[in-house]
């Protein structure tokens, strides 16, 4: 545990992960003043140390491919800005689909990929099949297929970021729990933590799976749900699959990584939220291997090495939040990524920075603010491409 | 040598043969050192360490599956061995270069970012080097598919060694039907009692509601058979198994542990090698001279060294080193020698040797009390994690027991909590029982001031803080240097602790090493958690489970 050093800072970024780190580096880049990041639990204990690498810029609306777009973008030039090497491999996304339906969908996706300039490709089964060596026949009727998604090693970007900001004045406290808000009306003036009292104008809840509790501890309620995903890793093996590969009925998806192992999940019926803490289950690993070794049988020899889970923090529209709360001046969301956090980190928390400093932000509003659950107006447009 | 030839295979496409019983790994031994295996990053050889199927020395392809343990494996007639990651053979790899090409270690945290245009071959030519064995062919997983085997039962004891087969038989006596899972490859037989051969239960979940399957134990048969029992009580007594221990060219083949060595004898009880070092002072370091003790050249203790080891090096005129610093062992593809330094202010002096076998400190196997959710305590006296027991070996997760070794119960104390156990189970429970003799709870290890001292020496050769992953002991430091606190961080930063062992042989020695370099208790340096599956589970085994056409057998 560190505490903090001070007792005011300009900013205190609650959640250490990879947007709370982006956002706390963005600041102090801009001269934003003293800023406090700080996390209840180590660095990288959340979700940016549990998901599984993929960066993908195939999505449902526009807003979401152009994020994704900047944040590919941003990743290609990590190792040149922060030293350190996330091994950004632009192997491609290989989307699934098991009916005409789904390749329907897929098809829509891959018309407004293109209209952005990006080289997506619709396949049949035998294209599918150049791709995923070994696949089962007759399991898909097509695909997508962007090569220029990838799929990164999570862990040094945190690192990255992590050096970067604290080179830059940052302070990260860890073991630091936030346990609410002082807002006497309606404006931020305090966070107070498990260890003390902190005093600061602005506070940025980018607590992940962890946001939706550290808002109602604020008094905000928001719609935000935790919902727990599980994922496994097998035996290291020599490289044999290239993409990232996710089926658009169930969500599963894997890659290979660079160490050689096949890292992967799917997203269970009937899955459980925050309340069940972060234990593996037995159905996930046996339904995981089923649906791993029915698409591809070849793989029923590799050991499973271990298993783990983490929350997605997901949003009724499947946008995230991004952007001061109307009903309290100072507290200003960057949650509800659901499990795509990581992906879209270096274009969002460059908006979320210019949130908190009172700069125009470059995001359709109706889309992003949080403003757009206050009211009952239904969403403009739902981002549904949830998967992997 | 007895008997001839009852099954023949194909090593890299020379005949071999194995007798009825033997594994794969005593097959390829046969009085020579095998070394089949490269180490992951620097191409390093390698040979078997542990003999217990945890770690990566062993490693080849069978009849087309990759990353077979030959110590865990029986040979057939006409299999087709092969090994792995290594071209021309695991003696001569060409990579092996690479280990001399960068002395200073790949530093693949911070190095192949530049030039940009470079960037792709640099992934190439890394992912080519990583991973063990390649793809399994597709005729090796469809002969894994098995309809798994599922059993409800009243009490499932985990493990059939000494402390398990003691609980099994008083269960027996008083009147119930315990199930023993056991992972020998050559099963224990006890008399009377229902054994599942070959099975390793690799995940202990914590329980569901109340009834007589609350406890759902996953595991394996080998080679895959999905294995689900459902039981009322569970027994874990997987006992313990002998640590590793950090120092210059730990990694070097021809260092094994004491369970290493045993697992390498041939069938008259002969080891491949003729001047081995024994590091330990204690009961495995008796039973290890027991066993090879015509092989030994010399005794060395980190400590002092019991009585009875001393009496029987006497015997067999043995040269003791009792406190005294493993420093470095040198040699390539085999040790040669072992540098050693009398503690305090000794002098450092070499003695020659084909074999150093470590019996310094044998731990317990904790996985599924972490997994079920049982509270844990560290017990410095041995630096591990053990259950928090009630009087009567019950964990902290009612239902769930300890005995054995695992439990931190000393040898005599083994009966009284077999028979507290029973009588638990079987509804006699004893009250107001003495305490259970338990290893020593409080003061520091011996091992903890052992690695103080052995940190200011000078170092010679890689010291490898993670033989699965290669991960160097300067990396580690490293870590630590930039501010990266904890062993779960650490964990993240290094890739300590994530390989096929999943932390078995680095984590215990790591967590005293950071305790050095972070100036705090080991117990507040944390402690990885622990995943399932226990050991690698078959993709194949797992989704057996899953397939609805399987219909549950009852017991």
């Amino acid at each position: 545990m560190t505490a903090p050093s001070r007792s005011a800072y300009a900013v205190v970024v609650v959640g250490a992960g990879i947007i709370g780190l982006y956002i706390a580096y963005h600041l102090a880049r801009a001269g934003a003043g003293p800023v406090l990041v700080i996390d209840r639990g180590f660095l990288s204990s959340g979700a940016s140390g549990r998901n599984g690498g993929g960066v993908r810029q195939q999505w449902e609306t526009r807003a979401t491919v152009r994020l994704a777009r900047e944040s590919v973008a941003a990743y290609r030039r990590f190792g040149r800005d922060f030293g350190y090497n996330i091994w950004f491999r632009q192997s491609g996304y290989l989307f699934l689909a098991e009916t005409d339906v789904e390749l329907a969908r897929l098809r829509g996706v891959h018309d407004l990929v293109v209209s952005e300039g990006l080289p997506s490709q619709v396949l049949d089964a035998s294209g599918v099949a150049r791709l995923l060596d070994g696949i089962a026949p007759g399991s898909v009727v097509g695909g997508t297929y962007l090569a220029t998604d990838g799929t990164l090693y999570p862990f040094p970007a945190v690192w990255g970021v992590y050096e970067a900001a604290r080179a830059l004045g940052v302070e990260v406290a860890l073991g630091v729990e936030a346990l609410g808000v002082e807002a006497p009306d309606g404006r931020v003036v305090a966070v107070v933590t498990n260890r003390g009292r902190v005093t600061t104008p602005v506070v940025v809840n980018a607590a992940g799976g962890w946001s939706a509790e550290f808002s109602r501890r604020a008094g905000l309620a928001v719609p935000n749900v935790a919902t727990r995903h599980e994922i496994l890793a097998t035996e290291p093996l020599k490289p044999f699959l290239d993409p990232m590969v996710v089926r658009a009925s169930d969500g599963l998806y894997f890659s290979q990584t660079m160490r050689g192992e096949i890292v992967g999940g799917l997203t269970l019926r009937n899955g459980s939220g925050i309340e069940a803490g972060m234990p593996s289950s037995p159905r996930f690993l046996k339904e995981m291997s089923r649906a791993l070794v029915r698409l591809v049988p070849r793989l029923g020899a590799v050991g499973v090495l271990r298993a783990w889970s983490g929350f997605y923090d997901d949003t009724p529209d499947g946008f995230p939040v991004i952007g001061e709360d109307p009903r309290q001046k100072g507290f200003v969301h960057a949650n509800g990524f659901g499990g795509h956090g990581f992906m879209l980190a270096p274009a969002v928390s460059l908006r979320a920075a210019h949130a908190v400093m009172g700069e125009p932000v470059d995001l359709d509003p109706n889309a992003f603010s949080p403003a757009r659950f206050l009211t009952n107006d239904r969403p403009t447009s739902v981002e549904r491409l949830q998967l992997g | 040598m007895a008997g001839a030839p009852e099954r023949q295979f194909l090593f890299n496409r020379a005949s071999r043969d194995a007798r009825s019983e033997e594994t794969l790994l005593s097959a390829l031994t046969r009085g020579r050192f095998p070394v089949v295996q490269r180490s992951i990053r620097y191409h390093r050889p390698r040979g078997p360490v542990c003999g217990v199927g945890y770690c990566t020395g062993c490693l080849v392809r069978v009849n087309g599956r990759p990353n077979v343990r030959a110590c865990r494996y029986l040979p057939s007639e006409g299999d087709v061995v092969t090994t792995e990651n290594s071209w021309p053979s695991p003696r001569f790899d060409v990579l092996g270069l690479l280990d001399f090409l960068f002395p200073g270690g790949i530093d693949t945290l911070h190095g192949f970012r530049r030039p940009a245009w470079a960037v792709r071959s640099y992934h190439r030519v890394v992912r080519r080097l990583a991973g063990y064995g390649t793809v399994p062919d597709l005729g090796a997983s469809a002969s894994l598919r098995q309809a798994p085997v599922r059993r409800t039962v009243d009490v499932a004891i985990v493990g059939g060694g000494a402390a398990g087969t003691a609980v099994a038989q008083l269960l027996v006596q008083a009147g119930r039907h315990p199930l023993v899972l056991d992972r020998q490859l050559v099963p224990p037989s006890i008399a009377g009692v229902d054994v599942a051969a070959r099975t390793t239960v690799t995940f202990l979940p914590p329980p569901t509601g109340e009834g007589d399957g609350r406890f759902a134990l996953l595991g394996f048969e080998e080679p895959a058979r999905g294995v689900e029992i459902h039981a009322r009580h569970v027994v874990v007594a997987t006992g313990g198994y002998d640590a590793s221990l950090l120092f210059g060219g730990n990694d070097r083949p021809g260092v094994v542990t004491a369970d290493g060595a045993f697992g390498l004898l041939d069938r008259d009880g002969r080891p491949p090698f003729e001047r081995a070092v024994v590091v330990g002072g204690g009961p495995r370091a008796d039973r290890v001279l027991e066993r090879v003790g015509d092989a030994v050249v010399a005794v060395v203790a980190p400590g002092g060294i019991d009585p009875s080891v001393v009496r029987r090096a006497s015997e067999q005129q043995i040269p003791l080193y009792p406190r005294s610093l493993v420093v470095s062992a040198s040699g390539r593809s085999r040790v040669r020698s072992l540098a050693l330094r009398a503690r305090g202010s000794g002098a450092r002096f070499t003695i020659p040797c084909d074999a150093v076998v470590l019996a310094h400190r044998r731990l317990p196997t904790p996985q599924l009390f972490f997994q079920v959710g049982a509270r844990m305590e560290w017990r410095a006296g041995t630096g591990a994690y053990y259950p928090v027991l009630s009087d009567n070996a019950e964990t902290t997760v009612p239902g769930v027991f300890a005995v054995g070794a695992t439990a931190g119960i000393l040898p005599e104390g083994f009966t009284e909590s077999c028979t507290r156990v029973t009588g638990t189970i079987a509804g006699s429970p004893t009250n107001h029982a003495p305490e259970l003799p338990r290893g020593s709870q409080g003061g520091p290890s011996e091992l903890e001031g052992y690695y103080r001292e052995l940190w200011r020496e000078p170092r010679t050769g890689r010291w490898i803080a993670c033989p699965c992953e290669d991960v160097l002991l300067d990396e580690v430091e490293d870590a630590a240097r930039r501010g990266y606190r904890g062993i779960e961080v650490v964990k993240r930063y290094t890739g300590l602790g994530t390989g096929l062992c999943q932390g078995r042989y680095c984590l215990p020695d790591a967590l005293l090493i950071l305790s050095l370099l972070e100036e705090r208790p080991p117990p507040e340096v944390g402690y990885i958690t622990q995943r399932p599956p226990v050991v690698p589970t078959p993709l194949a085994a797992f989704a057996a489970m899953e397939d609805p056409a399987a219909a549950p057998g009852g017991s």
